[in-house]
């Protein structure tokens, strides 16, 4: 009987440690097929509340007639919806890896906290924690 | 370290890359303008026809005598100066800061090629380095400079490779990277790897004149 609890015992905290180990992340850039690189782990929430970001218009951002609208926000689309992997003639000019590493990059750089090297975003394996 | 990153691939590229270009224009131009002064007669003879061809015969692997007697040297000559210039221009890592940088962006090669192509720099970079340091008749004719040359443009290419593969310590061998070659690019119009662009003038120069005045080849 009481190795049977045990086993019981062991099984549940396995199971709990699973499920509150399992963070909160996005997994970015899955429009790129073929990627050169490992896809870079974002935990989102996170982030923004240890960088101290309250406004989502900072990423999700909205223009209108070429002009950024400072109070409205699209969290309701990926980037991809209007920064495409390859823009063609027509398209907005800045490609998703472009827009990116602008934004993330760039803010890191400024701030002078966060990563900024090619390798501290894309981590050889990020690829096999989102298998 | 990324603190220092920071400030190599900001002002630090800014530096490196002035003084590169200012540098190469300055050093061309006086070459261009002392020639009217140090030597007249080529002026007279300057020929685009004999010039270009003798170039042309220069640019051609085994394209000249001296070349097909010495096959191993070329080969790996013409595989290292291929390689130095495809690679720092095409390369993702690069690519990538110049877009984000400076909003303009160009083909680049997969991230596997660009690994292999480096390897290649690197292995005739060594044998570069084994005659200088093994074979007696180069041995002779070396002088610290030339260590001090190679050593320029090995770094970058070593770091490089070893930052890539995230090996040892990833962020340590990025900024030796990038550092290595901001040296390396400040030092490139007042050595004699300035010869990548002035060894083409050199050649039409000569090729001017023992073509239009010799009347012989010159390949
Ligand atoms: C602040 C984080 C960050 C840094 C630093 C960063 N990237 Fe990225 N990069 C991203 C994100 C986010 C994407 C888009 C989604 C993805 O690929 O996960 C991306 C996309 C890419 C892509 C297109 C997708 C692919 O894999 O083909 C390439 C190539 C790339 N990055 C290369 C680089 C290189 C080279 C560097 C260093 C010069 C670099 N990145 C630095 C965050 C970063
Ligand atoms: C640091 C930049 C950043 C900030 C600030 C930010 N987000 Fe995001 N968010 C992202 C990125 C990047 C994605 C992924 C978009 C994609 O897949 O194209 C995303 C995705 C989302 C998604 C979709 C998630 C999913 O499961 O696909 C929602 C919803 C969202 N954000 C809401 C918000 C809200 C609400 C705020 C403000 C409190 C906010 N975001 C602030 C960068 C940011
Ligand atoms: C509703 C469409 C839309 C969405 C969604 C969108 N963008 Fe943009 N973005 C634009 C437009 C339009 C521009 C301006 C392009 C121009 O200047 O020509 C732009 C410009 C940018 C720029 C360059 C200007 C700047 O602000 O620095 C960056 C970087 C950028 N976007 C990043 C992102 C990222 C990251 C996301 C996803 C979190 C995203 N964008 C989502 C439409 C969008
Ligand atoms: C407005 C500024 C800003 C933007 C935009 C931004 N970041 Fe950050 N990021 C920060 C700051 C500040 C930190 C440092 C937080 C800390 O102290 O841990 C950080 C930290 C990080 C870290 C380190 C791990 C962590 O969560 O603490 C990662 C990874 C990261 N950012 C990825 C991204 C990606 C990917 C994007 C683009 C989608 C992005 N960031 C956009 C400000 C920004
Ligand atoms: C002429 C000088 C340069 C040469 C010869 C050179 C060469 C290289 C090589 C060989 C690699 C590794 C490629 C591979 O193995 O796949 C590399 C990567 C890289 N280089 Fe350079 N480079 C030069 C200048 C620079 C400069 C000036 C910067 C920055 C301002 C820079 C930033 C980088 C970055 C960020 C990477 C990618 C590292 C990674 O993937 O983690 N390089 N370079």
């Amino acid at each position: 009987m009481k190795i049977k609890t045990l086993i019981l015992i062991i099984a549940f905290l396995g199971l709990a440690s699973i499920c509150l180990g399992q963070e909160d992340y996005l997994i970015l850039g899955k429009e790129f097929k073929s990627p050169e690189r490992p896809r870079v782990i974002f935990h989102h929430d996170l982030h923004n509340e240890k960088a101290h970001i309250e406004n989502c218009s900072v990423c999700h951002h909205v223009y209108k007639n070429g002009k950024l609208v400072p109070d409205e926000s699209s969290e309701d689309q990926p980037c991809s919806s209007c920064h495409k992997v390859h823009p063609v003639k027509g398209d907005n000019p800045i490609s998703l890896r472009e827009a990116y590493h602008k934004r993330c990059m760039g803010c890191h750089l400024k701030e002078k906290r966060g990563p900024v090297m090619c390798g501290e975003c894309h981590k050889a394996n990020n690829e096999k924690k989102s298998k | 370290m990324d603190k220092i990153y920071g400030f190599l691939i900001g002002p630090g590229a800014w530096i490196a890359f002035s003084v590169f270009i200012l540098g190469c224009i300055c050093k061309i131009g006086a070459i261009i303008l002392a020639t009217p002064k140090k030597d007249r007669v080529v002026l007279a003879y300057f020929s685009p026809k004999y010039g270009f061809r003798s170039l042309i015969h220069w640019l051609i692997p085994f394209g000249t005598i001296s070349m097909q007697e010495n096959p191993l040297f070329t080969l790996v000559s013409f595989a290292f100066h291929f390689c130095v210039l495809i690679v720092p221009l095409f390369i993702t890592g690069h690519v990538v800061l110049v877009e984000t940088f400076w909003s303009v962006s160009w083909w680049t090669i997969p991230d596997k090629l660009g690994d292999i192509l480096t390897l290649i720099v690197l292995l005739c970079l060594a044998f570069f380095w084994g005659r200088r340091l093994w074979v007696k008749e180069v041995k002779f004719v070396t002088s610290w400079t030339d260590f001090l040359l190679l050593s320029l443009v090995t770094a970058p290419f070593l770091f490089g490779f070893i930052a890539y593969h995230g090996w040892i310590d990833y962020k340590l061998m990025l900024v030796l990277h990038v550092l290595s070659a901001e040296i390396l690019l400040i030092a490139f119009p007042f050595t004699r790897l300035i010869h990548m662009f002035v060894g083409l003038l050199t050649r039409v120069y000569i090729g001017s004149e023992f073509g239009g005045v010799r009347h012989v080849k010159d390949w």
